[in-house]
């Protein structure tokens, strides 16, 4: 997918199983939105195929089952929050009384009842996400394509938007989430992919990404660094990095230097695995790929 | 039910835009006032007394008067047909410019608003096809500009009728004509829309339109006026210009000569106009669909 001289995406072969919560990660203008817009049909790729709910992309029909909440997305000013909803909910082809009745629940749900007879251009941020999280589930969608849905929401209200996808989660939709928030993907998906400048890095699952590793974490009371560094000293791969000693190695290696703290008088609070948070590892994949 | 869903949201931005409701207000104001202030007395299909606010009425020379010396003079026979003629062309003068005028501002702003980035990507991912998004919206567009010209055309026509006792069937026919050319400059409008995504430009244009269709009548209606140009070739080129814009635009004098003939039941449509401009319309239509369907947003 190229423009004006510009690749958005190359080389990109990606699959999300149906029923799973796919992340997809990377800095701005990696080609995330570009990504989504090729899937529902809003630009065109140049080279390449794809595929939604089995159907070509582009397949006009297909939309019915997919469930989409833009980055900044814009309502009619015009339109009160119902309003809205209605509007989009006749546009995905559904009749009356059942939109009806989904408005009202969904309005409910996301607390926008007591707004519903407002214009859309009186509402704060977190009430347009809201707002547009009801309006992308209003059709309880197969596929849930969210970009950036917590973006410039307070936590409470980030808790709500994750509640809610937990719920499309647990219904059974796939859902395709498009985050910088990577303590959101984290904690929602089930399988992320790291795009940059177009490429795919690295994907797989949350699981994998951020498997424990061969090195363990020591906490300890404040001791004096000099006999913490001394320690560290007569142990390979330990060091104390931010007031933790971390060591590098097996169970072995472990012990020989929880023997030396103790050597030093060193009081032991907590050993754990050292575990990389997915943002570790978004960032070392990036640089990885800058570096490669 | 998508394309009924374009249609209602379209209706309620251009009511929400006031534009049209200003034009609707103006014509409802008009119609008040010949329902209310007016006061007519038919005798053997002439008006034998007529009375706008109280003040009597006087015709002479073709000309009307209303206060002193109305009782003397009288109205000289004048016909209810020509009254009620007269007053639809005054009023196809005026508010059939007016409507033109006030659904070009208020629609213009139409495809552009609805291209703006956050608006379109949602649309776009809904099951309807980018064509039948786009000819929506320009019919919802036209649908209330239709509406808004009826309602003057009807409501004249009927309180006239109820006056005088005389329908006139052709002011609405002049109405419908009206719509049609505004349905040839929507076009312009909306293809200017997608290719700019500026209001303001699309307003401009628009009034290019507007203005050389009327210009490249003349030099088209005078067969000598090529004569004037001396070289071959300039002539030639400039002979080519003038007749392709004449055949692209709509044109806009035989829309208003064909408005007045069906007010007065003078002569016949020039067809041949009409449908030109129709076409003309029809090609920026399909042009603006055309590129809306292939383009990424």
């Amino acid at each position: 997918m190229a423009r004006g001289g510009v690749v958005a995406l190359k080389g990109l072969d990606l699959v999300v199983p149906r029923g799973q919560t796919f992340g997809l990660l990377g800095p701005n203008g990696a080609g995330k939105t570009t990504l989504v817009k090729l899937l529902l049909g809003i630009a065109f790729p140049t080279r390449g195929t794809a595929s939604v709910l089995g159907r070509p992309i582009g397949d006009v029909p297909t939309r019915r089952l997919v469930g989409y909440l833009p980055e900044n997305h814009r309502y009619p000013a015009h339109l009160t929050g119902e309003q809205v909803l209605h509007h989009f909910g006749r546009l995905s082809g559904l009749r009356r009384p059942e939109r009806g009745r989904r408005v009202d629940a969904l309005l409910k749900r996301v607390r926008m009842d007591e707004w519903r007879s407002v214009r859309v251009h009186k509402y704060s941020k977190g009430m347009m996400q809201r707002l547009g999280m009801a309006q992308a589930i209003l059709n309880e969608p197969d596929l849930l394509i969210l970009d950036e849905p917590t973006d410039g929401v307070d936590p409470i209200g980030r808790r709500e938007i994750r509640d809610l996808l937990l719920e499309q989660k647990a219904r059974g939709a796939t859902i395709f989430l498009n985050s910088h928030l990577l303590s959101e993907v984290e904690r929602l998906c089930d399988r992320v992919a790291i795009l940059n400048e177009g490429a795919l890095l690295r994907e797989g699952s949350v699981a994998d990404l951020t498997r424990p590793q061969a090195a363990w974490q020591i906490e300890v009371r404040s001791a004096a660094p000099e006999a913490i560094e001394a320690a560290c000293r007569r142990v390979p791969g330990a060091a104390l990095v931010e007031g933790r000693v971390q060591v590098q190695g097996d169970a072995a290696a472990l012990n020989a230097l929880i023997d030396a703290l103790r050597a030093q008088q060193v009081e032991i609070l907590a050993v754990t695995p050292r575990r990389d948070s997915l943002e570790d590892v978004f960032v070392r994949v990036l640089h990885e790929g800058e570096a490669a | 039910m998508r394309v009924l869903a374009i249609l209602i949201d379209t209706g309620r931005e251009l009511l929400y835009r006031k534009t049209i409701l200003v034009y609707f207000g103006v014509v409802t104001l008009v119609l008040l006032s010949f329902a209310l202030l007016l006061r007519t007395d038919v005798v053997d299909g002439a008006i034998a007394s007529m009375s706008v606010a109280g003040l009597e009425a006087s015709s002479s020379r073709g000309a009307f008067r209303l206060g002193e010396g109305g009782q003397e003079t009288g109205l000289a026979g004048l016909s209810a047909q020509d009254f009620v003629r007269y007053v639809q062309l005054g009023a196809a003068f005026t508010l059939y410019p007016l409507a033109i005028l006030m659904s070009i501002f208020a629609t213009a702003s139409l495809v552009p608003r609805m291209l703006e980035k956050g608006a379109i990507d949602l649309l776009l991912s809904k099951p309807i096809g980018r064509p039948a998004l786009f000819a929506s919206r320009y019919l919802g567009a036209l649908l209330v500009a239709t509406a808004n010209l009826l309602y003057l055309t009807c409501g004249l026509g009927a309180i006239l009728a109820l006056k005088t006792g005389v329908w006139n069937g052709g002011f609405i026919w002049s109405g419908l004509v009206m719509s049609l050319y505004f349905a040839c400059l929507l076009a312009f409008v909306v293809l200017a829309g997608v290719l700019l995504r500026s209001t303001t430009v699309s307003v401009m244009l628009t009034a290019v339109v507007f203005f050389t269709s009327l210009m490249v009548r003349l030099p088209h209606a005078n067969q000598d006026w090529p004569l004037l140009i001396s070289g071959r070739i300039a002539r030639f080129v400039t002979v080519g210009i003038v007749e392709t814009l004449f055949h692209a635009l709509p044109r806009t004098y035989d829309f208003v000569q064909a408005a007045v003939s069906l007010i007065r039941h003078e002569g016949g449509l020039q067809w041949g106009a009409v449908f030109g401009s129709a076409l003309s319309g029809a090609g920026a239509l399909g042009l603006a669909i055309i590129y809306f369907s292939r383009r990424d947003y």
